[in-house]
């Protein structure tokens, strides 16, 4: 069973439980639930995680346990600071000795902590208090026993986060001396009681210690793994960016960070999210030595980081499209006019959905006239404006127009287009770059399971010269008009139209329904355009 | 759509889908990467090793271990015993090829002492550096395996009936290359034994489909001692299989492969109508074994070989 079917089952379990509670809920319904609210956590299904967290407090207001996730899911969605209102009472009224105690103490630290790293100010007083509260927040439970380390780490990085700001918290304790303490705890942890965290906990503490090749040497031992997985990358990697501000460091910090951010999301459920600015830092930054990136991951490493370097060139070439005078509507693409059989040939075209841009502004969209154009990436400070639309095709055929620019796009490559879908063999993976609504200014790097496709060899077209694309669907929606890569190549396969949670009709004559993402294939939309203009692409 | 049908050689190997799946990935990862399902190219993977053992080797990353220090690294994994001959034709057969591998006794081998070095001549395997413990199952399997497919021996294996080795191996390969998902351009990669299992169905083997290309890495196809067993059929000047295969016929071979490094160029030995037509192109694979499929696979000469006869 795939991932997706997996998690789609999950919401369709945390949905009939939470009828049951609405309903009169029994016992069993109750602890179903309680088990539900952790594997949504664990999967990262934030919305749904809350909505039951908040059914079981209403049915056991005193269930710690369920307390504590419910607070981790208000940190999760930005409400920290209700999250600590919660917490705090639950951390009094706990026995110290409660197995419960020393995570709603430390979660009450990860609460101050995403306070202070969300301030765009990080000396405003406001700010510094969140550190404070934070180091002392993690500070009790590692003191009182040391083999609470994910406390103990934590205290170690913000500590030294504190110290390069100069700012006096706990001046008593000495960020290499709590480094030390972890280390030795670590160690001294049995070899079958070491969990996933062990690594990447020593990896920082190593970092505490300002030891790179023990940095560098645990981070290894586990992100070059084959079976490992993305959550810890993602942990590794926002601990070492946001807290320990590690690009900012030296070139090996940056080195470090570079690194895992190409693992993770070369890994299935990897994803990242880059503001422009990042884009294009992460671009202009001198790229790790091949020998650092086999330290960190191994003999694939410089493999794996010009893999993500042709994602992020990728990225140049993807635009927002927005309504003049308003917001961003949706995403488009640079793509070269010969390769759908039009002149000049080498003219850069910008391809998006008939429902972003289209000649009578029909449903959701907007008129040619109406719409701007910017290439955040690749060229911020250009607005282009569309001249007309070469060709279009309305959301039930190709969901696509094709616009020529009114003055020309210099400097920036048109993506490359692939000349043929998938196989559906093993796991397929696609990946999507785009900007997602919700985060204006964020280029979202997402990889998706490619479910089915309707062409060949097993292909079936329900809608005569239309092949659709089915991939599985993000957490989160939007990205109308991004395109779709394969995964080895970064070569388009897929205009990105539409999505659906559970609702996506399967193709090719399959029953059912399943949460999918859908896009129409490049080809099937070059060739619509070919025959149109009586001319096939050279 | 274009399609590749691997076949693979000596020893147990990991599950049929985890060993395509390892072949795919190979090619993906190569310095040039060719990634097959990306670029719209179906596989396939014509899989004989459950005939010959008991059951697949289950921790396929063995199968990938960079260090080298297990036979299952080192095309030996699956423990076989070295072949009884029936006949003196087997005999002096299993005799000419341990003499290209190895000028060691039975004797020496058997000690658990490490070997003396022979003066010259030495074998193949005497140049791999690795331990003889290790580079003793391969030899026992390289004989065996290649043994029974050339003399089409019956084996069963325990619980199981009895098979000719050759013709079920023969007949596999024919299905596979008639399958009803394959379809043009159509290239088979094959791997030491299962580069002559390739040319024993493609020269000699009459309802074998056509195809449109041939790659043999790390092929035994010159030793004087296979060439012998596939007559009728092979001569020098009208060995290649020109009958079957349609377009080219590639050989990569690494000189230090002690599979093929004894006599690693096949264009002379496999003329088509007395004309050298194969093209035999020199690797360098890393390690101290290079007879290694992947190995071979990730090489940029190969990727851009395949390339071109796919035409993607």
């Amino acid at each position: 069973m795939s991932d997706d079917s997996t998690l789609d089952q999950l919401r369709q379990c945390a949905d009939d439980t939470f009828r049951k509670l609405q309903g009169l809920g029994t016992e069993s319904d109750l602890a179903d639930a309680k088990r539900l609210v952790e594997e949504l956590r664990n999967a990262r299904e934030y919305p749904c995680m809350g909505r039951l967290a908040e059914a079981v407090s209403r049915h056991d207001p005193k269930d710690p346990r369920n307390r504590r996730l419910y607070a981790q899911y208000l940190i999760e969605t930005g409400k920290a600071t209700a999250a600590i209102d919660l917490l705090k009472p639950l951390a009094q009224r706990l026995p110290k000795d409660h197995a419960e105690f020393a995570e709603a103490t430390g979660l009450l630290g990860r609460a101050y902590k995403q306070i202070f790293f969300d301030a765009g100010d990080k000396t405003s007083a406001g700010s510094r208090e969140a550190l404070k509260q934070a180091i002392m927040a993690y500070r009790k439970p590692f003191e009182d026993n040391p083999a609470n380390t994910w406390h103990g780490v934590n205290l170690v990085a913000l500590l030294a986060r504190a110290r390069r700001l100069g700012l006096r918290v706990a001046p008593d304790l000495k960020p290499q001396e709590v480094a030390r303490k972890v280390v030795v705890a670590l160690e001294a942890t049995p070899e079958n009681n070491r969990d996933e965290w062990f690594l990447p906990t020593l990896a920082e503490a190593s970092l505490g210690l300002g030891d790179w090749d023990a940095v560098e040497r645990n981070i290894r031992a586990y992100a070059a793994n084959r079976d490992t997985k993305a959550f810890l990358i993602a942990s590794t990697l926002r601990q070492f960016r946001e807290v320990w501000d590690l690009e900012n460091v030296d070139d090996q910090g940056r080195g470090i960070v570079a690194a895992l951010r190409a693992r993770l999301l070369e890994l299935p459920g990897g994803g990242l999210d880059l503001s422009p600015a990042e884009l294009h830092n992460v671009r202009a930054a001198p790229p790790p030595t091949d020998g650092q990136l086999e330290a960190v991951l191994g003999v694939q490493g410089p493999k794996t980081f010009q893999w993500w370097k042709t994602g992020v060139e990728r990225a140049v070439a993807v635009a927002s499209i927005r309504q003049q005078l308003g917001g961003r509507i949706g995403t488009g693409f640079l793509v070269r006019a010969g390769d759908f059989g039009l002149d000049p040939k080498d003219e850069l075209l910008v391809l998006t959905n008939f429902h972003v841009v289209n000649e009578h502004g029909a449903g959701d969209g907007i008129p040619p006239a109406g719409a701007e154009i910017v290439f955040e990436a690749g060229a911020p400070n250009q607005l282009y404006l569309v001249e007309r639309i070469l060709w279009t095709s309305p959301p039930d055929r190709h969901d696509a127009s094709l616009l020529r620019l009114k003055s020309p796009v210099t400097g920036l490559e048109p993506l490359p287009l692939a000349k043929a879908l998938p196989v559906l063999e093993d796991t397929v993976q696609v990946y999507i770059i785009g900007h997602p609504g919700g985060r204006d200014l964020a280029f979202s790097f997402q990889d998706n399971e490619l479910l089915d496709h309707e062409g060949p060899p097993a292909g079936k077209p329900q809608i005569p010269g239309v092949c659709r694309v089915h991939y599985q669907a993000p957490t989160e929606g939007g990205s109308s008009g991004s395109p779709v890569f394969n995964a080895t190549l970064w070569q388009v396969v897929a205009l990105h139209h539409k999505g659906g949670k559970l609702s996506m009709p399967k193709l090719n004559g399959k029953e059912g329904t399943y949460g999918a993402n859908e896009g129409i294939s490049m080809l099937s939309i070059r060739d619509a355009i070919a025959t149109d203009h009586g001319r096939l692409p050279t | 759509m274009p399609h590749v049908t691997f076949i693979h050689g000596i020893s147990n190997k990991p599950p049929a889908d985890d060993l395509l799946r390892i072949w795919r990935n190979a090619l993906a990862n190569a310095t040039e990467p060719l990634p097959l399902g990306d670029l719209g190219v179906t596989s396939s993977m014509v899989y004989w090793a459950d005939l010959l053992y008991e059951k697949p080797e289950e921790d396929s990353s063995a199968y990938e271990g960079v260090l080298e220090n297990t036979a299952e690294a080192i095309d030996g994994a699956g423990d076989a015993p070295l072949p009884v001959p029936r006949t003196p034709q087997e005999a002096a057969f299993l005799k000419g090829l341990r003499a290209r591998l190895t000028t060691l006794s039975d004797k020496d081998l058997a000690t658990t002492e490490p070997p003396p070095v022979p003066a010259e001549p030495q074998g193949a395997l005497e140049r791999v550096p690795l331990p003889w413990f290790i580079k003793k199952r391969f030899l026992n399997a390289h004989l065996r395996d290649v043994h029974h497919y050339l003399f089409d021996v019956e084996f069963a294996l325990p619980g199981k009936p009895p098979v000719r080795i050759q013709r079920t191996i023969r007949q596999r390969f024919v299905e596979a290359l008639g399958a009803i998902n394959v379809s043009s351009p159509h290239i088979v990669v094959s791997h030491s034994m299962g580069t002559v299992i390739a040319y024993d169905c493609l020269k000699r083997v009459g309802d074998c489909p056509p195809v449109d290309g041939l790659i043999t890495i790390g092929s035994p196809l010159g030793l004087d001692e296979i060439q012998d067993q596939l007559q009728p059929g092979w001569t020098r000047d009208d060995g290649f299989p020109h009958e079957k295969v349609r377009g080219d016929w590639a050989n990569l071979f690494d000189r230090l492969d002690p599979v093929c490094g004894f006599d690693p160029k096949l264009a002379n030995d496999y003329r088509k109508s007395g004309v050298a037509a194969i093209e035999d192109l020199a690797v360098q694979n890393d390690g101290t074994w290079r007879h290694s499929a992947t190995k071979y696979l990730r090489q940029a000469s190969f990727c851009a070989t395949l390339r071109r006869m796919l035409g993607v």
